[in-house]
Formats: structure tokens, C-alpha cells, sequence
């Protein structure tokens, strides 16, 4: 193996395969989105230095597989100009999911390729105790399983109920998956309790009257969720945030706590099983305070 | 006399299907009685919402609901 080789190997990206001298070559990929010349130069990269097939990963990611050792830095080469950059492994921020959120998806409420953008800007990469995973999902459907990632976001939907037109006709009730919505139209009210509200919008969306209404729209998180052996899922904290900076500004206290109190090859669900959950969300609070 | 249509057995997107079908019958701004699940309260509603219809009652009869369904204008 000559020197740009090695030197290529050393940054990561390059996954050893079972044969030796071949290597599966994982490219960076932001929440799934490839530009179809960016697909193109990927499509003759498999070809020049594959073996003519790529494997779609399980968060979204392409490998080139089938890489020999003395091709590496051609084909990093290969693909400078179409921006397709060659991916990460080992302890550091790693990929960042997200689906087509709210500008394709009828159900989005945030911009989840926005943020998956911002957060990878800031963050792919980036030395961390153990591989550390966002997910992005635009709604509390969640397509991007927030739960199971180090850092999960969902997009929420928060209703707001006003009297006027309200008919009391128990839709709101009868459709919450959670029960927070009663109606009593006795009291002439009807009430949501929030702290158990998903932000779905299905109360809004099968009012039939518009009395419940979209209140506000903001960024869920959810921490230290993992999957793999031993599967965790991320719980969820802090209040719901009301902008994509400080969801960034959020998920970058979190990967400092991290880096603070994390030990090596310990994945941050662990981490925080050690500290509790309240120590990183008074964290937060303090950065996002000290910044605000 | 306000046509009802009873989907209490079908499932999504059926519901829709007949609901929608059910209101091309009815001249404009006609009306529909729809008998449905709790579970297709949500789709339907906001499907009919969407496509410019209006509900303007809702009856809650021991399992099933009843929606009164008002033809928007704009819709075939």
C-alpha cells in the first residue's frame, strides 16, 4: 500500500472487509439526500474501483464495497468534485438522519434536512467518547426512530383550543393517542394536558370546527437512546425547544457533556445512566442560558 | 331525507374511497351522513377538510359516530 493510501486509511471511512486488502468505503451522506450527479459520480466510482454494486446503509449512508487498498485515494479523488466526501467510523459524531420533513412531507412540521444540515456542519465528525448518532424526525410520527439515537429530535405540533366554534363534539377527545384532551362541555372547556401531549396535530387536524387549532411548533429531544447489542431507548428532555438554533445549540451542549463525563467506548445512554438525565438537561440549561 | 353511508367495516383508505364516492351522489353543497369507527375519525376528517368539505355535526351513538358531512364547492 503506497502513502496516500495509508494516510486515507488512517482518517477513517475505509471499512476493512472479511477478504483482506478490500475495503468497503462508506461516503458522507446528510439525512439520505444525494444530488443525482452526486449519485452519477458515486454510480462510476462503484464501477472504476468496485466491484459495480453499493450498499445502502442502515442510516441512510451508501459504502462502495469491494475497494482494494491501493485504490483509496483515487477514489476519494475520484469524487471531490461531485462533493461526495468519504464517511467516519470510530468514536465521533457520525451521520446524521433525518427524512424529507416539512417542506416535501404533508404530515412535517420541521425542517428536518435543515437541521440535519446544520448539525452535521457543526458536529460530523468531531472526536467524541464513543459513536455518537443524531436522528431527525420531522413529526411525531417518526419515521427516524429519535429514540433510538444518541441525540433524537421529533417535530412537534403543540394545539391550542379556543371557544369559539367549539361544538364540544368529543372528536379531539376520541382521536389523542395519548388521552390528554377532555372535553367537558359542562365546564365549557376543554382541556390539554401537556406534559403528556405528543404534538401529533391529530386533534387539529380532525377538528371540525378549527377551535383546536396549531398553537406552536418546536423541536422534541430525546438522549441517549441506542440500538445494536444492547438496545436503549432515549429519553425524552428538556422542554419542547422553540427554534433550530437552539436545537443546535442543545444538541451541542449535550455532545460537551458528553466529551466531559463520558468514559472511552462508552456509548452516551450509559453515560448518562451514571449521571442521571438531570445533570445533562441542567447542563444544557446553563449553556443555552449563559448563550440566550 | 340525508343519504347515510355506513362504513363502520371498512378500513383505510376504503373509508375515504366511499366517502368520496358517496359525495360525488350528492348535488352541490348536498349532504352526506357518514356511520364510521373511532379509529377512521381522524382520516376522515381531516381528508374531507382538505378536500374543502365541511362537517357540520357530529353524533356520538354508543360505538360508532355519526358525521354530517356538507359538500364543498370546489370539490367534484
Amino acid at each position: 500500500m503506497n502513502e496516500a493510501d495509508y494516510k486515507e486509511l488512517k482518517k477513517g471511512g475505509m471499512m476493512r472487509q472479511k477478504e483482506a486488502g478490500l475495503f468497503s468505503v462508506r461516503l458522507h451522506v446528510v439525512g439520505g439526500r444525494l444530488a443525482t450527479a452526486q449519485m452519477r459520480a458515486i454510480q462510476e466510482a462503484a464501477d472504476r474501483f468496485g466491484r459495480g454494486s453499493v450498499h445502502l446503509t442502515a442510516r441512510q449512508g451508501v459504502e462502495i464495497p469491494f475497494v482494494p487498498a491501493d485504490f483509496l485515494a483515487a477514489l476519494k479523488e475520484f469524487l471531490m468534485p461531485s462533493g461526495v466526501g468519504v464517511g467516519v467510523c470510530g468514536p465521533t459524531v457520525r451521520t446524521v438522519t433525518a427524512c424529507q420533513g416539512c417542506r416535501v412531507c404533508p404530515s412535517g412540521v420541521i425542517d428536518s434536512p435543515a437541521l440535519a444540515d446544520a448539525v452535521d456542519r457543526e458536529f460530523y465528525g468531531k472526536p467524541v467518547p464513543h459513536k455518537f448518532k443524531v436522528g431527525i424526525s420531522g413529526c411525531s410520527n417518526n419515521c427516524m426512530k429519535a429514540e433510538e439515537n444518541d441525540i433524537g429530535v421529533k417535530g412537534v405540533a403543540e394545539p391550542r383550543w379556543t371557544r369559539d366554534g367549539c361544538t364540544f363534539c368529543g372528536v379531539c377527545e376520541a382521536v389523542c393517542p395519548t388521552k390528554v384532551v377532555g372535553v367537558s362541555e359542562g365546564n365549557g372547556r376543554v382541556s390539554v394536558d401537556f406534559a403528556g401531549c405528543i404534538g401529533c396535530r391529530d386533534c387539529i387536524e380532525s377538528c371540525p370546527t378549527g377551535a383546536m387549532a396549531e398553537g406552536s411548533r418546536g423541536y422534541r429531544l430525546f438522549a441517549g437512546g441506542k440500538f445494536g447489542r444492547v438496545p436503549f431507548l432515549g429519553k425524552k428532555i428538556l422542554r419542547v425547544l422553540r427554534t433550530g438554533e437552539e436545537a443546535i445549540d442543545a444538541i451541542g451542549a449535550a455532545v460537551e457533556f458528553f466529551r466531559a463525563h463520558g468514559k472511552p467506548r462508552e456509548r452516551f445512554g450509559d453515560t448518562l445512566q451514571r449521571t442521571g438525565f438531570p445533570a445533562l438537561e441542567a447542563h444544557i440549561d446553563e449553556r443555552m442560558g449563559r448563550k440566550g | 331525507m340525508i343519504p347515510v353511508l355506513d362504513i363502520t367495516r371498512d378500513v383505510c383508505p376504503m373509508t375515504f374511497v366511499k366517502v368520496k364516492m358517496g359525495l360525488t351522489k350528492v348535488g352541490p353543497s348536498g349532504r352526506l351522513n357518514v356511520v364510521l369507527k373511532e379509529e377512521a375519525l381522524k382520516n376522515v376528517i381531516s381528508s374531507l377538510k382538505t378536500e374543502g368539505h365541511k362537517v357540520t355535526r357530529v353524533e356520538k351513538k354508543e360505538a360508532v359516530f355519526l358525521l354530517e358531512v356538507e359538500k364543498g364547492g370546489g370539490a367534484a
